[in-house]
């Protein structure tokens, strides 16, 4: 399969759920909806605790790990379900096609492994068993690491916090995957280290033709470096569009947001907030969960499934029911 | 009445010896007026938390003095005493770890409060509440322990501690590092509330975009040396070090693009 009309993958009404023995099934995400293209640049926003690293387990088949299962929908990689890939299969994917760098991967990479050994147990991971110090330096250089030589020697421990990041990107790319997926890579770090990072990742990007999906919270970020914006609230997509179509946004969550970035606010000027918190999961009442938060509530958000997002697939899509009345916020 | 409310003079701070010398802070002095917005960013290991516990009076510089009101306020290798114990107080990057895990966050309020205070439970708590409530954190998650609450409440928990001894000086370390974008405007939001009040505010931040929304003037600090200070606005309009340049390039979204761009232009 090309990357002819295909997207790279396909989040399709995904909800996820954690089973329990004795009490109900808790939902956490309900639901999702987003393409990835080849070679693009997606950003996922939302607080924390809205779902985004739930999502991206079910891309790389780590949901199981955690208490998850699919409860419904299905994620296409290159039009095949994941949501029903055997072990055997996700052995072939995980790797192959998707890199993965993990939230706090600040905490790893393995501590008592030196880079060279992470590396070459990520590039043993992909089958090929040759050649694996030249592979492993030839990685380092791809992620921008000088002085090669000494880094494959040392522990994680040895580095700093942004070399240590650049390590997992390398390992994640080991296998020059399609797909790569950085969970809030520079959560933690520098604004300085963050801006290298991203350079690095649009590099990655372009020579590479890697399809990224970058998970954050800062929507300034996210609005600088992706092409595309996947926002997510409470467990639900509630706003997807080009970078360029969410400069006006068309969910009252993500014009708040959009109000709230620093970067683009009068010094000292009231920054909008959005009023309380997120629903918790098991807290979720019926209809649209934003609704608590909501300066356009009306009493009919408040019915019914959670909204549908609306709007031409794979451009600009929103899942608010009162979007007429936007012009009030 | 002194000039300066906090003020500190050719500080320096020496951790270890030999080998494994660290000059964490060398020679710096800085100002601040009562009810000041000020900043100090850096990047990482430039010596920022070092400065800021040698103001809070939690560290003892190794050289040079701190004066309170004009007061010198370490006596010899002695801390902070008096009223600039009370007076200057901080908060920290991750309130995980400065709140006791155990404790609801009106109870670690109303604790503070009666250290403070030395005022029965009842009024200690109702006073507690209070704090809570003008930090945006209502009854319902006051009686929550940390562990309940989000990083952003957390955050809020920690400051309405302090606010708790009535200070003069708010040193925040960080507050902003770790939380959400949505409670990171919320948490700058009441800063400035607190500002209105008169409360002078040291904010501490690797990020010159949130150095630039609330201070007025700004410590650029690079290897444990200031490289360039003064009003913030004219350090963004017309930074003179490279090292500023940078940092203002890094600043995530608009402000960081616009000076990127500057930059290559140059
Ligand atoms: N094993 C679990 N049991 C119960 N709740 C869980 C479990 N794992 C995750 N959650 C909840 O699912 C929600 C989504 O989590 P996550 O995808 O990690 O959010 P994000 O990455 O956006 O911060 C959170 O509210 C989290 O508390
Ligand atoms: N208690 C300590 N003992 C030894 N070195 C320290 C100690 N605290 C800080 N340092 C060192 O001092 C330097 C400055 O650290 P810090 O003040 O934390 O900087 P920043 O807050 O700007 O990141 C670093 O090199 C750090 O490792
Ligand atoms: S559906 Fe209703 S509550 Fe939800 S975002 Fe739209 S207007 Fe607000
Ligand atoms: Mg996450
Ligand atoms: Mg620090």
């Amino acid at each position: 399969m090309s990357a002819s009309n295909t997207p790279l993958i396909q989040v399709r009404d995904v909800v996820i759920g954690i089973p329990h023995k004795r009490r109900p099934t808790l939902t956490i995400v309900n639901k999702a909806n987003f393409d990835i293209n080849y070679g693009e640049m997606v950003g996922i926003v939302g607080e924390s605790g809205s779902g985004k690293t739930m999502i991206c387990r079910t891309m790389i088949g780590t949901l199981e790990r955690r208490g998850g299962k699919i409860l419904s929908g299905d994620v296409l990689f290159e039009g095949e379900s994941l949501a029903r890939a055997s072990e055997s299969d996700w052995k072939k994917l995980r790797g192959k096609s998707i890199g993965y760098v993990p939230q706090s991967a600040l905490a790893g990479p393995n501590p008592v492994l030196t880079i060279e050994a992470q590396l070459a147990e990520a590039l043993r991971n992909t089958g090929d068993t040759k050649n694996i110090k030249s592979r492993s330096k030839e990685l380092l250089e791809l992620v921008k690491i000088r002085r090669v030589d000494t880094v494959l020697k040392q522990y994680p421990y040895q580095l700093s916090g942004g070399m240590r990041q650049r390590v997992m990107i390398a390992c994640a790319l080991a296998t020059s995957p399609k797909l790569l997926i950085a969970d809030e890579p520079t959560t933690g770090l520098d604004v300085t280290v963050q801006s290298q990072i991203m350079d690095l990742l649009k590099e990655i990007r372009s020579t590479m033709g890697t399809a990224i999906v970058l998970i954050s919270h800062d929507l300034a970020l996210i609005d600088e470096v992706c092409d595309r914006v996947v926002v997510m609230h409470a467990g639900a997509t509630v706003e997807v569009g080009s970078v360029k179509e969410l400069v006006k946004p068309r969910h009252p969550y993500t014009i708040a947001l959009n109000s709230s970035r620093i970067d683009i606010a009068q010094p000292g000027s009231e920054l909008v907030t959005i009023k309380g918190n997120a629903p918790s999961v098991g807290e979720w009442n019926p209809g649209c969960r934003f609704a608590d938060r909501c300066s356009i509530v009306q009493a009919d958000c408040r019915t019914g499934e959670h909204p549908e997002l609306i709007g031409a697939s794979g451009t600009h899509q929103t899942a608010c029911i009162h979007t007429e009345l936007l012009e009030r916020i | 009445m002194a000039d300066f409310l906090l003020e500190a003079k050719n500080v320096s701070v020496t951790f270890g010896s030999g080998s494994t010398k660290v000059e964490a802070v060398k020679n710096v002095s800085l100002t601040l007026r009562a009810g000041e917005p000020i900043g100090i960013v850096g990047e990482s290991g430039s010596g920022k938390s070092t400065l800021a516990r040698v103001l809070a009076g939690l560290q003892v510089p190794t050289e040079g003095e701190i004066l309170f009101n004009g007061e010198s306020v370490y006596k010899g290798s002695k801390a902070y005493t008096g009223e600039a114990r009370r007076q200057v107080q901080m908060v920290f990057q991750d309130p995980y770890g400065s709140l006791n895990p155990q404790l609801t966050g009106l109870n670690a309020v109303a604790e503070a409060v009666r250290i403070h205070d030395k005022t029965s439970k009842e009024l200690s708590e109702e006073r507690a509440l209070q704090l809570l409530r003008r930090m945006g954190i209502a009854e319902l998650d006051a009686i929550k322990k940390p562990r309940q609450l989000s990083g952003g409440q957390r955050q809020r928990v920690s400051v309405a501690r302090a606010l708790s001894a009535s200070p003069t000086v708010l040193l925040a370390d960080e507050p902003t590092s770790a939380i959400d974008q949505s409670a990171q405007a919320q948490l700058l939001n009441l800063f400035r509330g607190l500002l209105d009040e008169g409360l002078a505010i040291v904010l501490v931040s690797h990020d010159l975009g949130v150095i630039r929304y609330l201070t007025k003037r700004v410590y650029v600090m690079k290897d444990g040396v200031f490289v360039e200070s003064g009003v913030t606005e004219e350090i963004f309009n017309d930074p003179r070090e490279e090292y500023t340049k940078l940092l203002l390039a890094s600043i995530p979204g608009d402000l960081g693009v616009a000076a990127r761009q500057k930059l290559n232009k140059s």
